[in-house]
């Protein structure tokens, strides 16, 4: 987090019209992020606008603690998708070759259209979690780092967990399966 | 809810750029709904307002003397009791 960035947070904690430089900086990024998962640009902004008022709203208990403001933002995001996605049967995730050229490199797989196929079918068996980190890892592009920041657990813990769902991934891919 | 993926060459319609995104912001209604959400939160409950109390009491006021009322004509309608003399 940037030291004006500090300043604007503490300054909007007690006027709420201050939280404008702190919405203008990271309203693209997270509308990109919603768009992502979202697919449909007047259901993003509604869902982008509802995270800031969320935040706005309780940004008098946010506390930085060396974590960068931004993946709080992505924490109210995908709270706000998940209320969303409640109401829903069926959440259809697009994803492109390119997203998913690092995960199919990491479970072992060719990258041809059949393996893209079985991909797409190995990750919709996974679990709410595991999808959901798999997502934030290949299709954000997140660090380690930040991935532990929005999921609030560590370093360490992020690169774990990655490599145990991409483990299921290989077991959910291998031909006995 | 299940989760289903969809992996294609172009994957999701094309990101709208910068621009089309700045559309979308509208700082304005963000604050107007942080100060409706706030207001609506903070508000003093309706005994809390003087006025609102007076009114509130009058209507349980007015609603006991209508029963009361109405208690009182049903039982001066009533027969009265007799005595049943037992043998």
């Amino acid at each position: 987090m940037t030291p004006q960035e500090e300043v604007h947070i503490a300054r909007a904690k007690s006027d709420p019209e201050a939280f404008a430089p702190l919405y203008e900086l990271h309203f693209a990024t997270i509308f990109r992020f919603i768009l992502r998962r979202a697919n449909d640009r007047e259901l993003a902004a509604d869902l982008t606008q509802q995270t800031f008022l969320k935040a706005m709203l309780s940004l008098s208990r946010y506390e930085p603690r060396g974590l960068p403001f931004r993946a709080w933002l992505y924490r109210i995001a995908l709270n706000e998708l998940k209320m969303y996605w409640r109401k829903r049967r069926e959440v259809v995730i697009d994803m492109s070759y390119a997203e998913v050229r690092g995960l199919s490199e990491e479970v072992g797989l060719p990258g041809q259209d059949e393996d893209m196929r079985r991909l797409a079918m190995a990750l919709s068996k996974l679990k709410e979690d595991a999808a959901r980190l798999i997502e934030l890892r290949y299709m954000d592009g997140m660090s380690f780092a930040e991935l532990g920041s929005v999921l609030g657990i560590g370093e360490d813990a992020a690169k774990m967990r990655t490599h145990r769902v991409l483990a299921t991934l290989r077991t959910y891919l291998s031909p006995r399966a | 809810m299940n989760r289903r993926y969809r992996i294609s060459p172009e994957g999701r319609p094309q990101e709208p750029t910068d621009a089309e995104i700045a559309r979308y912001r509208d700082p304005k209604r963000l604050v107007y709904n942080y100060h409706r959400a706030t207001r609506l939160f903070h508000r003093r409950p309706l005994y809390k307002d003087p006025k609102a109390f007076l009114a509130l009491l009058l209507i349980v006021l007015l609603a006991w003397f209508i029963s009361e009322v109405v208690d009182k004509e049903h039982q001066a309608k009533a027969p009265p009791a007799t005595d049943q003399v037992t043998e």
